[in-house]
């Protein structure tokens, strides 16, 4: 059932076991697995069917540190949620992501992928996903992985005739949970925001806050300072440890005939190291994007050879000219490390239009990431020299310590961490089936749980890991 | 200023020339490893290819 309003809802007689805050793909997927086993759900969500502006700019906010994407700009707020513009690119967490690095404090997952690899199977259904090739080792040092581009399901539109079908799930739009309530044991309450008036309250048994990677912290710090700490007790995490992609353009590549990996239809190719070689290194996981640029974008590039180096220019047309394939761009995309400092904070000064406090991202890139990149070209650039792959060159604000550019991507719009998995309480905020800490009947769903970032894009782990909530709510709702 | 040094930047022709009494060593040293890997403004090379 879909309900275009809170008033419409209230006026059938639904009593919902499990209420899920947000419809996007974790709140959906979760939403799903729930109805398919006859457990009662009532999907809550702020936005509408369609986008508005007015709704948009309940996710306004400020950004302090490093320049980043508007926050109303960067993720989407009616049903389907920021699945309504995503790209479709795919890819699982590596199992060597799950791990503790021991060189980057607070890394390390309290769960490893076999626990969520079971799931794959429903996610590439979900995602219309073929299945993912293997990486091919292309040296010792980097991976050949695949990124599946897929064609970037609309949760709202896939699965809005099967939701108003069911009926174990209703989903009420146009209404914002504005706040829990709780006791230091138990939400007791969600508090509306719909039609912009205050409706009442919301009660279930089990609540699952699944409204994405900036906005599950803003709603649970704002409820914990409203109880005193009854939403989530063991506080000292919450809203730390925030985490992006960064995606700057690094380089470029020429590039001899190869037969090591194969680009795909967009003519890109993906890499990452191996974790021997973050070892070595002491870096953090990276994916370069290769993308073969047409052969009179070789051009400068061999200029700029030929003025660095004249005698490489010469063993360009020397040595490649018989077999010199095309020219390259260098994108890098990297896991930051996690940090405490990066973190959601709610603004003293500034409230959207139901009261809540806005959101204040506190976000910088860290030294040990500006190493990765560089080192990771550094890495990359090695192996096509000694798999003689072609040549690669690093660009100048890399290898002369410039700022990082302005007017390239900045990041991925990968909202990850704030209610991080874990079991010290310090540095957590959900357990291992992504319970809050000391709560009986609150769980967070998306990537806000996510404890290291891997490189690669979240929405993938996310519907994995949204299954497994699911299949653990179902078995604790069902014994 | 003459065309040359008009079109590349002071940074980058002060970056071959650094990088050009290396790579006559090189020259006069056979024996370096031909196979070594070496950056030069950006570019990650092997030194045979600088031969
Ligand atoms: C431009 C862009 C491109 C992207 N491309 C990719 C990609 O290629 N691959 C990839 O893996 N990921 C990509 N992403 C990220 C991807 O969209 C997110 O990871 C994914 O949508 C997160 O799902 P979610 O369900 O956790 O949150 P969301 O999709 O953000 O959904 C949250 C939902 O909760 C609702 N909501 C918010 N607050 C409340 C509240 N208080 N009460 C009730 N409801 C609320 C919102 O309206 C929304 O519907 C991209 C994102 C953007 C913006």
């Amino acid at each position: 059932m879909i309900f275009d309003s809170y008033e419409a809802f209230r006026a059938v007689n639904f009593t919902a076991k499990v209420c899920i805050l947000g419809s996007g793909p974790a709140g959906t997927t979760i939403a799903r697995k729930l109805g398919a086993a006859g457990i009662p759900v009532v999907v809550l969500e702020a936005g509408s069917r369609e986008f508005s502006d007015d709704s948009q700019d309940f996710y306004r906010g400020v950004t302090v540190g490093d320049p980043y994407f508007d926050l109303d700009i960067t993720r989407l707020r009616f049903m389907g949620g920021s699945s309504n513009h995503w790209a479709g690119w795919c890819r699982v967490l590596d199992s060597q992501d799950f791990e503790p690095k021991a060189w980057a404090p607070d890394t390390g997952w309290p769960i490893s992928r076999a626990d969520i690899e079971p799931y794959l199977p429903e996610v590439h259904e979900i995602l219309e996903l073929p299945d993912f090739r293997p990486d091919v080792l292309v040296s010792d040092d980097i991976r050949w992985v695949q990124l599946i581009k897929s064609s970037a399901v609309r949760f709202g539109e896939k699965f809005a005739d099967e939701l108003d079908r069911s009926r174990n799930v209703a989903v009420v739009l146009d209404t914002y949970a504005t706040e829990l309530a709780g006791d230091g044991k138990r939400v007791t309450g969600a508090k509306l925001w719909s039609n912009g008036k205050d409706p009442g309250s919301f009660t279930a048994d089990y609540f699952v806050v699944c409204t994405g990677g900036l906005e599950n912290s803003r709603l649970l710090l704002w409820s914990n300072q409203r109880s005193n700490g009854g939403v989530v007790p063991n506080a000292a995490a919450l809203g730390t440890y925030w985490m992006e992609h960064p995606t700057f353009e690094g380089g470029n590549a020429i590039l001899a005939d190869y037969s090591e990996f194969e680009v795909d239809a967009t003519n890109e190719a993906f890499f990452s190291p191996t974790l021997a070689a973050m070892e070595r290194l002491e870096i953090m996981n990276f994916g370069i994007r290769l993308i073969e640029t047409p052969y009179p974008g070789i051009k400068s590039i061999i200029a700029d050879l030929a003025c660095t180096v004249p005698e490489m220019a010469e063993w360009v047309s020397h040595q490649l000219s018989q077999n010199l394939r095309c020219a390259a761009q260098l994108y890098v995309t990297w896991e930051q490390a996690p940090l405490a400092s990066n973190r959601i904070l709610l603004s003293k000064t500034d409230v959207d239009h139901a009261g809540v406090p806005r959101i204040e991202l506190h976000w910088k890139k860290s030294e040990l990431e500006r190493r990765t990149l560089l080192e990771g070209l550094r890495l990359f650039g090695t192996t096509f020299v000694q798999k003689d792959l072609g040549r690669v060159r690093i660009a100048n604000w890399l290898t002369n310590g410039g700022d990082y550019p302005t007017n390239e991507e900045l990041a991925g719009h990968h909202h990850m961490g704030g209610t991080r998995m874990g079991t010290d309480m310090t540095k957590s905020v959900v357990d291992a089936n992504s319970k809050v800490h000391g709560m009986d009947n609150l769980y967070v769903g998306g990537s806000s749980v996510f404890c290291t970032s891997g490189e690669c894009n979240p929405t993938t782990t996310i519907a994995a890991l949204a299954c497994r909530l699911g299949d653990h709510l179902g078995k604790v709702i069902g014994a | 200023m003459s065309f040359f040094t008009r079109k590349i930047s002071r940074r980058t022709v002060m970056q071959a020339l650094i990088a050009l009494p290396a790579l006559s060593l090189v020259r006069k040293l056979p024996v370096a490893d031909p196979e070594a890997i070496v950056e030069v403004n950006g570019w990650i090379l092997k030194r045979g290819d600088l031969t």
